[in-house]
């Protein structure tokens, strides 16, 4: 394995690295980027750690021999990289000596941001670190990535700086373009190994299938914004063909059935029902036979949350608000009727629903 | 005479081949003449400054080519022998050596070759037998390492004999290897994990241990040597009081068996096991000693050829310990180079081996707790208390990767940092991590000091961002 060759050099050496040892070919519906198809001498362990995207229906395919040129060295051209991490390594290959380089690594660590206790959870963690880091991901309003990051460990705090200042701000297609080449540039001499105590590359790694989740996320969102427009016409199965293949979860087509916009209250229900919140519905309705019932899918503001991911089951629906009136709930108290309500959905909450904003109540209560 | 004597392996004596020794004798005339530096050294193993009686580490080191590069722009100081010790240059071509002249199969074949394979590999395991002083080679299983020896007693011994509500008794600083095999078997058993905590000197409490004990206790299983504080348990006080009240030990000696004398009668334990790649052999070998009749109380752990008497179609009858846990083709080379390993140390001598290593490491202990700000995890070495040779320790305010790494890439100095497979022990002592020189007897006095300036240049880098 190329990387493998090259782990522990013992000084900068322009080896002739493989490009693009990260990414296959990655389609992306509404920006059609297409990046270089994975050669066969690709590394198969980052493939198998790394989510491909791919597209379901045919789009325009630009072909891969329009990929960019390749340098003369064969990595990833510093162009291609976000510009802020351009001029990164820009400064760090001015700086020669290598104690100085350190310096100026720990310099952009003490100086990044820190990051709120709150989101030092185990899914911001990053793997195979013997130091403890980690990420935050989130969209600003133009949907640009953001990130943040902390460490207990000087050097790697100083490496998530660099990755945070170099990558913050910027759009998810070109934060997944970035290899991690451009750590060689920089001339410290970190190990590209894919070894699992490779902290700088997995940071890199969970940085961008972060980017790469909130753009999952928000296109499920907008598609079910967009069927809503069209809302008594059956929304096609793939809506904008966006499939993600996570190591650990089967792909699953985000689409949205609108048959439910004649029942009921559908003036409450700001995001059309989707076949999750059907069934919370039917399953309420044939139990508890209610007077009053609203369902609300309340998913769209936990998207961000850390726990929001592809589990599998999820369809994106996470999180509903219910309001219930009925006879069943006579007698019982408050608590007792919200395990009655959890215990019908135990199956939803089996299976990637995760929580539930519930105002049960008697009719004689409303 | 002392040191590195190049030890032929012994087949020569059961077929001259004439070529194939010849061979040999003219590496060996080709290698003397580097030695003649040697005859002329003293056999004292002290640690000297001015070396007019040069130290051991200085003699030995032309054996381990591995030694002599540059790493990073600097000479290399290799400080994590605890995790893997290099091989002499014997111990390499013994390997190649039976690749070369005599590979085959063991066990199996008639042919000229297969009876030579098959000496030499039996030859490794008498040596083997007799480096820990077992009663007989047949109480030696060779497998693949530490590990795998201690699942195979856990799998193979434990889940005949562990019953739901025995007791196995452990202490937090094992290596998870010595962990994590009863978790799963106690799993299965319904047996049940106690674990000895730590007294005041961070040693494993032994009176408590004695405490734990009772008619429930079926097994203890415990390190010889720390892997991280460098202690070292009574092996023998705790066989003596386990054997009372009728529970069997097993020894991890995995840290012991490479630095010191390793007496199994003397001890007396049930099952001792340690890894090959820790005393100068080749990965990929280790070996499980058990007392006769246990291991033929025991039934298979993996099953397939080598390891059985009679196959049918729906039954096999099995072989006698210890062929009965020695399932497929071994590691042949592997085992014969680890035999070549032992020849070398005993050459050597371990009494002086260890002796040697007291001294150096005592000298570690003092140059590194001289430094300001730096927590040794361990007992304090004493006239009583013999530390082995390695420090784990954490610089105040420096994450040990953030030293590990430094130390690597501005000095070529390569230790050890994370939790060296002792998360509990790490827990307990309340840190994430540590880090860790571990010495050997290819190590100097100018390795430590050069550590020791290494160490004190980068807690001084990153004390200079404060």
């Amino acid at each position: 394995m190329a990387a493998a060759a090259m782990s522990c050099a013992a000084s900068l050496r322009l080896l002739p690295f493989k490009p693009n040892l990260f990414a296959s070919s990655v389609q992306y519906p509404a920006k059609a980027l297409i990046l270089r198809p994975l050669k066969p001498s690709e590394l198969p362990s980052f493939r198998r750690t790394i989510i491909t995207f791919q597209k379901i229906s045919t789009g325009n395919v630009r072909p891969p021999s329009a990929s960019p040129p390749s340098s003369s060295e064969d990595f990833q051209p510093i162009e291609e990289l976000p510009p802020e991490l351009q001029e990164i390594v820009k400064l760090f290959q001015s700086v020669q000596e290598p104690r100085a380089k350190y310096r100026q690594l720990i310099f952009y660590g003490e100086h990044l941001k820190p990051l709120d206790p709150q989101f030092k959870t185990r899914e911001n963690k990053v793997e195979g670190c013997v130091s403890q880091v980690w990420v935050r991901a989130f969209f600003d309003d133009q949907r640009n990535v953001v990130y943040e990051a902390d460490s207990d460990s000087s050097i790697t705090k100083g490496l998530a700086a660099l990755l945070v200042q170099g990558l913050s701000g910027r759009p998810v297609p070109e934060i997944l373009r970035v290899t991690p080449d451009f750590a060689l540039l920089l001339g410290l001499q970190q190990s590209l190994s894919p070894s699992r105590n490779n902290g700088f590359l997995n940071m890199l790694k969970l940085m961008q299938k972060k980017a790469l989740h909130l753009e999952v996320k928000g296109e499920e969102d907008s598609s079910s914004e967009e069927s809503l427009e069209s809302s008594f016409v059956p929304t096609p199965e793939t809506n904008g063909g966006v499939s993600v293949v996570d190591k650990d979860t089967e792909s699953k087509p985000s689409f949205v059935e609108d048959l439910g916009a004649e029942d009921s209250d559908g003036g409450s229900d700001v995001v059309a029902l989707g076949s999750r919140g059907m069934r919370i519905r039917e399953k309420l309705e044939k139990e508890l036979n209610p007077v009053e019932l609203e369902v609300e899918d309340v998913s769209y503001q936990h998207a961000g949350h850390a726990a929001v991911r592809g589990s599998a089951g999820d369809d994106g629906e996470t999180h509903f608000n219910l309001r219930i009136v009925s006879d069943a709930f006579q007698g019982k108290s408050l608590v007792k009727r919200h395990r009655m309500i959890y215990d019908l959905l135990q199956e939803e909450l089996k299976n990637g629903l995760h929580a539930l904003s519930i105002v049960a109540k008697t009719p004689a209560e409303v | 005479m002392e040191g590195v004597a190049m030890k032929l392996p012994s087949f020569k004596s059961l077929a001259p081949n004439a070529i194939s020794i010849g061979h040999r004798s003219f590496s060996r005339v080709r290698r003397s003449s580097s030695l003649s530096v040697f005859s002329a050294a003293s056999s004292s193993a002290t640690v000297a400054t001015n070396s007019e009686s040069v130290s051991l580490g200085h003699r030995v080191r032309k054996d381990f080519r591995i030694l002599h590069q540059e790493v990073n722009g600097s000479k290399l100081v290799y400080l994590d022998s605890a995790a893997t010790s290099q091989k002499p240059s014997v111990v390499l071509e013994a390997l190649q050596n039976y690749y070369e002249f005599y590979n085959s199969n063991v066990h199996r074949g008639i042919h000229y070759l297969s009876a030579k394979a098959t000496d030499e590999f039996e030859l490794a395991r008498k040596k083997v037998a007799r480096f820990i002083n077992a009663s007989d080679s047949k109480e030696i299983v060779f497998t693949r390492n530490a590990t795998e020896a201690i699942n195979l007693v856990a799998y193979s011994w434990g889940l005949l004999n562990l019953k739901p509500g025995d007791e196995v008794i452990l202490t937090v600083a094992e290596h998870h290897s010595c962990i994590v095999p009863w978790q799963l078997v106690s799993e299965k058993t319904g047996a049940v994990l106690k674990y000895v905590m730590l007294n005041e000197d961070e040693v494993p409490d032994v009176d408590k241990l004695r405490e734990m004990l009772s008619p429930k206790t079926k097994l203890v299983a415990v390190h010889h040597v720390s892997n991280v504080l460098a202690s070292c348990l009574p092996i023998e006080e705790i066989v003596v009081c386990a054997h009372n009240v009728g529970a069997k030990v097993l020894v991890d000696a995995c840290q012991s068996v490479p630095h010191m004398v390793v007496d199994v009668q003397k001890l007396n334990a049930d099952f001792l096991v340690a890894s090959s790649h820790k005393m100068c052999g080749p990965t990929g070998i280790g070996f499980l000693y058990g007392r006769s009749d246990l291991l033929q109380s025991m039934p298979p752990f993996l099953g397939g050829g080598e390891m059985i008497s009679d196959v049918f179609l729906d039954h096999s009858t099995y072989a006698e310990p210890p062929s009965r846990f020695e399932a497929g083709t071994p590691a042949i080379g592997e085992a014969i180079a680890l035999g070549a390993a032992i020849d070398y140390l005993s050459e050597i001598g371990m009494p002086k081996i260890h002796e040697y290593e007291v001294e150096l490491g005592k000298y570690l202990y003092e140059k590194l707790s001289s430094l300001p700000d730096v927590r040794i995890y361990g007992p304090r070495p004493s006239e009583s208390v013999h530390r082995g040779a390695l420090c784990s320790f954490n610089v105040e305010g420096l994450h040990p990767t953030d030293l590990a790494t430094f130390l690597d890439q501005q000095h070529g100095v390569a230790i050890r940092s994370g939790h060296h497979c002792a998360q509990p022990l790490h827990r307990y002592l309340g840190v994430n991590a540590s880090a860790r020189a571990s010495l050997y007897f290819y190590n100097t006095k100018e390795d430590v000091d050069s550590f020791v300036v290494a160490l004190a240049d980068t807690v001084s880098f990153f004390n200079s961002f404060k």
